[in-house]
Order: structure tokens, then sequence, then C-alpha cells
């Protein structure tokens, strides 16, 4: 039952045989490796040089320039940085979280899930944008406070379906097995459940991720997200939007780097969702025939 | 019935205790604590001992927390760190804005998200399915924010048909004027909105399409048009009511977003200023006010799926 590596490689190609799940990829591994190898790049985002301020798109700006000359491009790639650290760092939060959270409620389902469920529900009261500006309010604003406030947004989400699956995996017969060998609780929820939980919190990861990035761009549009000068997606949308009539192009392509990476997020979300269907589809006939 | 409401009600009460506990307790998270937030960091002792002794913050937490409780309740936040006015009463000034954009974007998703959703059920797989499953995709996927910029560049850049920026007209004073400047953040807010209804909407007819009733409707030769518009339509607004309340939170947030975009005076816009200004009591009024606004929300949505759907019996 357990999805070993084999299986991964099988799902990846799997996934690569539909046309918009593999160019989604394509274009998420080219955003990824231009955030990570930026450095390696001839792309500088900080120099300012006003003489070229606002420059429509060229052969040495190829995205152009913004307000204060700096190059737009070498602020996207930068910017990419800044979205899939903070889309990293929130899906690694709110798993941390989340996950135990919902396996310590689904697995005794007593007092402790309706205290932490009540906890959640707390989380869930209000809008997460706004959850996030209200912890942004209090911590003041960090690209640290800011990768917090999407972490713990995501939090309900991993607990509610961590706790899904615990409880519609504790019933099960390898479970009371390995409670008859002595397991303890702890064992059984981290080494036995938790591994057969693992394909709806991984589609859930990404799903996040997208979610995490539109956030984090969301509140640096509001001016309260990642403080410049870093760049970011969002922040670069808030400054462009000023500048709709000098220079249009400044607010548009960071806005469609953007809009594709979580397209590309979504759909391969999706994508992901529809195979482990049919993957546990096959199973399930499998084992009944 | 009545006692299902009862119920509801009383279920809601330990979460909006916690919740509001968490909003008053915000400001002493806050670096240097309450006393820092009302009267600055660099207040002389005595100003410090006058605002202790004002607030009656020497007295324990939780009597404080009552306290404010019961002030907030009667719709006391207190006054404003920036401008010196009741916070409610800025919040008063602001929310007819926000709810006027809300309805407007409510209107828009409605006209696009039902006929797109109807659209695409009646032959799932078609061209036009998959034309549509598409557009709703990029409706969802495509960030409000950029998009709001994209109708500012064609409508107001180039076209200079609307204004860019939106004022807050009241619909009853001067409907035309009103639709001028509200016609683009609706819109922006709008077609995302329609993203979500078209997609679940679709989801939900499919599946109430293949029930065994439709078969035999059918059978017995009803009309198609009645079929799906009584029969399919009814069954699956039920899950559809679901997915609405549940997906009201990015509704809320997408008009904070939009308000931000076109710079339109709403409970959103204050809000951000708050945080900006630092204005505790502010933030803390502006989020109990969606806090209430939302649950009461998802609890309308509770009890419209009670009344939309007679065989659910509540005890």
């Amino acid at each position: 039952m357990r999805a070993g590596s084999g299986s991964i490689l099988q799902l990846l190609r799997r996934l690569c045989g539909r046309r918009s799940a593999a160019a989604s990829l394509a274009f998420l591994l080219l955003v990824a490796l231009a955030a990570v190898f930026a450095d390696w790049l001839p792309l500088d985002p900080l120099t300012q040089s006003l003489a070229d301020s606002l420059m429509p798109p060229s052969a040495a700006a190829w995205f152009g320039t913004d307000e204060l000359g700096r190059d737009i491009l070498a602020r996207v790639v930068y910017g990419a940085r800044t979205s899939l650290a903070t889309a990293f760092g929130a899906v690694v939060i709110a798993a941390a979280i989340g996950v135990p959270v919902g396996l310590v409620a689904g697995f005794f389902g007593d007092w402790r899930d309706s205290v932490l469920m009540r906890c959640i529900d707390v989380l869930l009261a209000l809008p997460n944008i706004l959850f996030a500006m209200a912890l942004i309010a209090v911590l003041g604003r960090s690209q640290a406070a800011a990768l917090v406030a999407v972490g713990i947004a995501g939090v309900p989400t991993f607990a509610r379906i961590a706790r899904a699956q615990v409880m519609a995996l504790r019933q099960l017969d390898f479970v009371a097995a390995t409670r008859s060998f002595g397991g303890s609780s702890g064992y059984i929820m981290f080494r036995t459940i938790l591994p057969n939980a693992m394909s709806p919190l991984v589609v859930q990861a990404i799903v996040l991720a997208s979610i995490a990035i539109l956030l984090e761009a969301a509140l640096a549009f509001l001016g309260v997200g990642v403080p410049p000068p870093t760049p970011s997606w969002g922040e670069m949308l808030r400054t462009g939007k000023s500048y709709l009539h000098e220079a249009p192009s400044y607010a548009v392509l960071p806005g469609l780097v953007l809009t594709l990476t979580i397209l590309s997020l979504d759909t391969i979300g999706r994508a992901l969702t529809a195979l482990l269907d049919n993957h546990d589809a096959d199973l399930a006939e499998r084992r009944g025939s | 019935m009545t006692s299902y409401v009862l119920r509801r009600l009383v279920q809601m009460l330990p979460v909006l205790f916690l919740a509001s506990f968490a909003v008053f307790a915000m400001i002493y998270a806050v670096p240097g604590g309450p006393v820092a937030v009302l009267v600055g960091e660099n207040a002389s002792k005595e100003e410090i001992a006058a605002a202790i002794a004002r607030h009656g913050l020497d007295r324990p937490l939780l009597i404080q927390y009552f306290d404010w409780l019961g002030n907030a309740l009667r719709g006391d936040f207190g006054l404003s760190l920036h401008s010196r006015q009741p916070v409610m009463a800025l919040i008063g000034e602001r929310l007819p804005a926000s709810l006027q954009l809300a309805v407007a974007a409510l209107v828009v998703a409605l006209l696009v998200g039902i006929p797109v959703a109807v659209a695409s059920a009646v032959r799932p797989n078609s061209w036009l399915d998959r034309l549509l499953s598409g557009w709703s995709a990029l409706a969802l996927g495509v960030p409000t924010f950029w998009l709001g910029i994209l109708l500012i560049l064609l409508f107001a850049v180039e076209l200079r048909w609307l204004p860019s920026a939106s004022r807050h007209v009241p619909f009853w004073e001067s409907p035309a004027e009103a639709m001028r400047s509200l016609i683009l953040p609706a819109l922006t807010l709008g077609i995302y909105v329609s993203g979500i209804f078209a997609r679940f909407l679709r989801a939900s007819l499919i599946g109430e399409a293949r029930q065994d009733y439709v078969r035999t409707a059918r059978a017995k030769g009803v009309p198609e048009r009645r079929i799906v518009g009584l029969h399919i339509m009814r069954n699956a607004l039920l899950p559809f009511v679901t997915i609405v309340g549940l997906m009201m939170a990015n509704f809320i947030g997408g008009t904070v977003v939009t308000e931000a975009v076109f710079t339109y005076p709403g409970l959103g816009r204050l809000i951000i200023q708050a945080i900006s200004t630092r204005d505790y009591p502010l933030i803390q009024g502006c989020i109990m006010v969606i806090l209430v606004a939302y649950m009461l929300i998802n609890l309308a949505v509770d009890l419209l799926y009670a009344w939309i759907d007679p065989r659910i019996e509540y005890r």
C-alpha cells in the first residue's frame, strides 16, 4: 500500500503524459532553476540607474526597467526566490503543526479531538488573508512574519485532511495488528498510519504551495508583506500599478509570471488528485478480485 | 428547526470567545505591550502611570478581557489612535461601501457562474465543457489584484471609458454614477467568485445527472429543460450551497484585495491603513466586525441548507 520510489517515478511519468501537467511541470522547473541559480545569471536586481528608469522591454532589459532603473526581469527572477522560499517554508510550517494535530485528534477522537478541532475552528474563524494580516500587525512587517503568517494560515487544511485519513485508517486490520504487537499510540500514528496517509497530504502540500505563493504576493501587494528592497512579485505589482500610464509592462509581466506559477501548481495538484484517485481505484479493484 | 438554530448559535460561542480573546490579547503580544500601544514607546513615567490607571491595565487579564468584550458587544472598541475618532464610527463609514461592492460582485458572479456551470454540465467532456472549465480554472487561478490591473489598463488607461480609482457612491443616490465606479471592482471580484461557482456547481450538477431519478424522469418523457432546471438544479444546489459557504472566506479576502487595487474606500482599505499606522484599537474593531460577519454568513448558509433540503431533520 505504501508508495515506494518506483511508484513515484511511475506517477511522474503518468503526470508527464498529460500535456497540461507536463507543460506546468516544465514551467515550474524553469522558475525553480532560475530562483536557485539566480546568482550565477548575468542579472542584477538592485543596482539603480535613474537615467534608465521605466524603460519599455528591450534587448538589454527583456522586461524593461522599474522606477529606479533596475532590471525588472532580474527582480522577477530574485522575486521567485522570495515566493518559492515562502511557499516552501509555509508548507513545512503548516504540515509540521497541522499533521500532528490532525493525527492526534483523529486517532483518539475523545476530548483531545474536541479541543484541537475547536482550536482549528478558531484559525478558520477569519479568512486566511485577514488572519495573516492580523498576525503581521502583531509581529511587525518582515519576511519571517510573512512566512509564519502564511504557514499558520495553512494549518487547518492539513489538520483536517490528516484527521480524516486517520479516522478512515485506524479501523483497518493492519493497524489492529500493530496494536496487538504492542505498538504504542505514537508508533501507530506516525509509523503505521501516517505513511499510508501520505498521498492526499502530498497533493495538499502542492495545493497549499500555490495558495502560499498567492497569499505572499497579496500581502506584499497590500504593503504588509516582505519589506523592500527584497524583490517580491506582489511588491512589484504594487509599485507597477502606479506607473500604468508610463510603463504598462511593469505590472503586467511580473503578474504574468506569478499567474503562470499559480496556475501550474494548481494544474499539477489537480492532475495528481485525478491520478491518485485512479490509482486507489485500481488498488481496490485488484484487492477485490 | 428553532432548536437547531439555537444549537448552532451555542456551538458558535466557544469559537467566538476564543477568537475574540485572541483579538483582545493581540495588543499584549505587541512589543512593549498595551502601554506602548496607547502612549508610544517614549512616554514619560507619569504618562505611563496615567494610561495604566485610565485603562485599568493593572487589573487581572481576564477581567480586562471581559470588560473589553462587554464594550465590544455594545459596539465600543475605543478611539482610533490615529484619528482619535470612535473605532465603530470609522467602521460604520466604510462598511456600506464594502457591502455594496460585495453585492455587485455577487451579482456578476451569479450571472457568469451559473450559465457557465449549466452549459458545461449539460454535455460533460464536450469541447464546450472543456473550454468553459478552462475559463473557470483561469478565473480561479489569476490573482484578483493582477486581473484588476489588467482591467484598469484596458478600460481606464487605453480606452478611457471608466475611472481607474473608484469612489463610493451609494447606489440609491445615483445609480449611473455608482455603476461607473463599481463596474471594474465588481468585475474583478465577481469573475474570481464566478470561477468558484462554475467549478463546484458543474461538479454538483454532473453528480446529480447520474442519479436514477433523472433516468426515470427521462424515461417518462419529461422535457430536458424541465429535468435540468427543476429536478437536477434543485438537488445540485445542496452540496453547492455548502461550498459557497466555505468559499465565503475567499470572497471576503478578495474584497480586501480588490479595494486596494481600485483604492476603493471600504473596510478592507481601512484595515490596511490601520495595520500600517499600527492603530491597534482600529485593527481589533475591524477584525471583530469581519469575524462576526463571517460567522453569521456561515450560519446563514447552514440554515439555507436546512431550508432547501426538507429531508434533513434537525433535532
